[in-house]
């Protein structure tokens, strides 16, 4: 990628991800994509069933996403909001349109690998509608200085009969201060799957979550994971909220925090609630070290209980 | 011997109860030694107090491993030496791959791919189903256990301590397993083997009985077996068992077996 115009360093960071950046750079590899260099659109390009577009405002840009009625496409969708600046500020604003009876893979890749006060934001709006199998994988770097504050907020309404999966990483570099909240509102038959990872690894870090899912609909159901490690005095704060608001829905929250080093602090806070008498909802959370029968059975192979830790830690906190 | 207990006593985490009382015995290198006894007799404790986990000490007697004191060696230092143990349970590590799994007792990681391959067919696994699958719940019981096995064949240790490999898997399963237990012992592997149940005990060279906490016989696991039967009253068991047509006969008749169990008071 060489003779893109890209900034180097933003393409070095994704492949930290293992992400293929020939995928997403414009006139390279398939799939629809949309590229941001800091608030410059840098590419763009539809495929048939996609319709991208993108507006340039002062501090970012406002994107519009529709995935046409019937489209089911295997590559997926690339959005790559980068900034390779200290500071600044990066205010995205996605509407994202999933129709009827669709198919399709959104990857976002937010990576700023120079963030020393950089700032950045996103306010999403995500309509999935009836019958579509819809995944959402956002992977976050915000480089090694503990520099960046960002808050992404997302609405999501899922229609009936569809699947929506969401995960989201934050593994790789320091994160600095992250406030995330997810909305997820699922109607009558749809399956929800959440999955967050986060690895604060210093006193700079600070990083709270929020992800919650609204089961509207008979029958939705839905399953939150949180995964988070906090090291040498790192912060992680993950709300697992899930609310059974139908007959028959069913929902679990599951929240596994490991704690390594004096100062560090890991929190869940599960909140569930069930308002309909045919509703199910569980949450379970474990903090703090690995189950002793993990670290032994791993001990047992030769490693010292700090290698079976660090395997451990990169076992829970694996992309997929 | 490759491993020698002299006079163990393990206690309960709190002292107040012995769970092991004044044991000693050895186990002979290359040979499948079975420790039997009923449930909750120490047989497990045993395995876990060998294997140096943390809360299974002993309040007195040593273990000798290879002539090395390791009463006072924690767990990775025992693994270093060339002991392991493959658990009853084993944790399904969500995010772990099968193969690297297998691989992180392998001491020397040069041609680890061959290696990983290698534990695999030996447990009977096809690796072009498991080399790129995670420990996760879409394993049966059975094949976790087969992986568990096939990470302690690769470490290539000296001392596989194995947990009631058995429980939960069906008898056509647990006759696989007796196979890959003896292609272990070909591989010049000595088999510390946990089982409550005796017919799976018969691959065993030599036997421990423990008995409520206490160390019965240690002897060729066929009087072994004798006694154990004679200690829980099943005559006609142990004679269909031990003169199966389909197993070696012991170097006993059923006079021998007609003494042990009068010595229990049992005709």
């Amino acid at each position: 990628m060489t003779n893109s115009k890209y900034p180097e360093e933003i393409l070095q960071s994704l492949e930290d991800y293992n992400i293929d950046i020939r995928d997403f750079m414009p006139g390279h590899g398939s799939g629809a994509k949309l590229l941001l260099d800091f608030n410059k659109i840098k590419g763009l390009e539809e495929v048939d069933g996609v319709i991208l577009e993108g507006r340039e405002i002062e501090n970012g840009i406002v994107a519009d996403i529709i995935i046409k009625e019937g489209t089911k496409i295997e590559d997926p969708v690339h959005l790559c909001f980068g900034v390779n600046k200290e500071t600044g500020l990066q205010e995205i604003f996605p509407r994202i349109i999933a129709e009827d009876n669709t198919e399709v893979t959104l990857q976002a890749h937010c990576s700023f690998p120079k963030a020393n006060g950089l700032i950045h934001k996103m306010f999403g709006h995500f309509y999935i509608g009836k019958n579509c199998k819809f995944a959402y994988n956002e992977t976050h770097y915000h480089g090694e200085k503990s520099g960046a504050t960002v808050a992404p907020v997302a609405y999501i309404y899922v229609g009936e009969d569809s699947i929506f999966e969401n995960t989201f990483n934050l593994t790789k570099g320091t994160p600095g201060k992250v406030k995330i909240m997810i909305d997820i509102y699922a109607m009558k038959n749809s399956v929800i799957r959440s999955t967050i990872r986060a690895f604060g690894k210093n006193k700079n870090d600070s990083i709270r979550i929020r992800d919650s899912v609204f089961l509207e609909g008979e029958n939705a159901r839905s399953i939150i994971k949180m995964k988070a490690a906090a090291k040498d005095g790192g912060e992680v704060l993950m709300y697992g909220i899930t609310e059974g608001n139908a007959p028959h829905c069913n929902g679990h929250v599951e929240c596994n925090e490991i704690v390594l080093g004096k100062g560090s602090i890991c929190r869940a806070r599960p909140f569930i609630r069930a308002i309909d008498p045919l509703s199910s909802v569980s949450h379970e959370a474990s903090l703090g070290r690995f189950p002793q029968k993990w670290l032994d059975e791993l001990q047992a192979k030769g490693l010292s209980e700090k290698e079976a830790t660090q395997i451990l830690i990169e076992a829970m906190l694996r992309e997929t | 011997m490759l491993l020698e207990l002299k006079d163990i006593v393990i206690p309960t985490l709190d002292k107040k109860r012995i769970i092991l009382d004044q044991t000693s015995f050895g186990i002979k290198e290359g040979s499948i030694h079975a420790i039997i006894g009923p449930n909750g007799s120490g047989k497990s404790t045993l395995a876990y107090t060998i294997m140096g986990l943390g809360n299974y000490k002993l309040s007195q007697g040593k273990i000798i491993f290879d002539g090395i004191d390791i009463t006072n060696l924690d767990i990775t230092e025992r693994a270093k030496l060339g002991i392991t143990l493959a658990w009853q349970e084993p944790a399904r590590i969500e995010g772990l791959s099968i193969p690297k799994y297998i691989s992180l007792g392998i001491k020397d990681q040069s041609n680890v791919n061959e290696k990983i391959l290698e534990a695999l067919q030996i447990v009977n696994l096809e690796p072009e189903k498991y080399m790129n699958r995670y420990i996760d719940e879409s394993l049966s019981g059975g094949e976790r256990k087969r992986i568990e096995l096939a990470a302690a064949i690769a470490m290539r240790p000296r001392l596989i301590l194995l947990d009631e490999p058995d429980s939960g898997l069906d008898m056509i399963v647990i006759e696989d397993f007796l196979n890959i237990f003896n292609k272990i012992k070909e591989l010049n592997m000595t088999i510390l083997l946990i089982t409550h149940r005796e017919d799976i005990g018969m691959v065993a060279d030599y036997g421990t009985l423990i008995w409520r906490g206490q160390h019965l016989l240690t002897d060729t696991f066929p009087k072994v077996m004798v006694k154990y039967c004679a200690k829980a009253g099943l005559k006609e068991f142990c004679k269909r068992t031990l003169f199966d047509e389909n197993r070696e006969c012991p170097a006993f008749d059923s006079d021998y077996i007609d003494r042990i169990f009068r010595e229990e008071g049992i005709d």
